[in-house]
């Protein structure tokens, strides 16, 4: 059957996949950007020419590909799931690899929308608008660095054989966090770039 | 005879997901280029950010398949955070 390809099956389960001690780190944290996106939109409803003015000097092509960029990374660590779930350890391997390198990639648009921003003259209190934006995209900023270190620390076991079909907690619990701070960017790029 | 437990697919339902949130994030960049604004735009604009959202938590991490409480308690997250925020437009209209 040329051309197909196969997915392995995913278990079903009464808790979601991975360790449940991060799911409650997941929610707390969903919890504290969701206050801090609420914060903004409320402080935008009673600023809307400044917030809509000060969106113009923001590159939101740089947002939009960062979106595509976490977006695709998701991906890739979905399919490093499925790889190790078929007991396929070097496919893991190299989809986290991927995953990563996209993270990478995110950090480094970001550090040049900083740069530009700062060559600007553009800061913190430059105005509220750019007080959330900096804010918010630096506290995401550090999230992608925190869950690449995860992503990270579980490539270093699956290369030493750390994860099996039958044992990958690790991997769906890696995989979690790093779908949480794709969900926050999926929120956070309309909210802040497009919304006006 | 035992029976193969792996499903087979010409395109994956990841990669499907995969390319529709690519499209749905394209067009909201494109909406963004386009500075278009007003309570349609955004209201679809945050649709199009639930559908993307509740795509993520179904079917990247995986909740489409545990118990359903789980998924229901992300949809609710969503769709507090996304219709405050929409809220928060309409006072903003004033």
């Amino acid at each position: 059957m040329n051309g197909v390809v196969s997915t392995a099956p995913e278990p079903e389960g009464y808790y979601p996949p991975g360790d449940f001690a991060l799911w409650i780190f997941i929610f707390a944290e969903l919890l504290v950007f969701g206050i801090f996106f609420l914060a903004y939109a409320f402080a935008r409803s009673a600023n809307v020419e400044l917030f809509n003015a000060s969106q113009l000097q923001i590159n939101q092509l740089s947002g939009a590909v960062n979106t595509l960029v976490l977006i695709t990374s998701s991906y890739f660590v979905v399919r490093a799931v499925t790889a190790i779930r078929m007991d396929d350890r070097k496919r893991c391997i190299r989809w986290l690899y991927a995953a990563i390198a996209m993270g990478a990639l995110f950090l480094v648009i970001k550090m040049v929308e900083f740069y530009h921003a700062d060559a600007a003259g553009i800061g913190m209190e430059t105005n509220i608008f750019f007080m959330f934006y900096l804010s918010l995209t630096f506290f995401h900023f550090m999230h992608v660095i925190m869950a690449m270190v995860i992503l990270g620390a579980i490539v270093l076991k699956a290369r030493k054989g750390g994860y099996s079909a039958h044992d990958h907690t690790g991997v769906e619990t890696g995989a979690s966090y790093w779908h949480m701070i794709d969900l926050l960017w999926i929120i956070l790029f309309p909210l802040v770039y497009v919304i006006r | 005879m035992q029976q193969s437990h792996t499903p087979s697919y010409w395109i994956r339902p990841c990669t499907w997901v995969l390319l529709i949130l690519l499209a749905l994030t394209i067009a909201a960049w494109g909406v963004g280029q386009m500075k278009l604004g007003g309570l349609t735009v955004v209201s679809a604009i945050l649709l199009s950010t639930l559908v993307k959202g509740q795509m993520v938590v179904d079917f990247f991490m995986g909740l489409i398949r545990v118990r359903p409480f789980w998924r229901i308690l992300m949809f609710s997250y969503l769709f507090i955070v996304i219709a405050l925020i929409w809220v928060a437009y309409f006072i903003g209209l004033d």
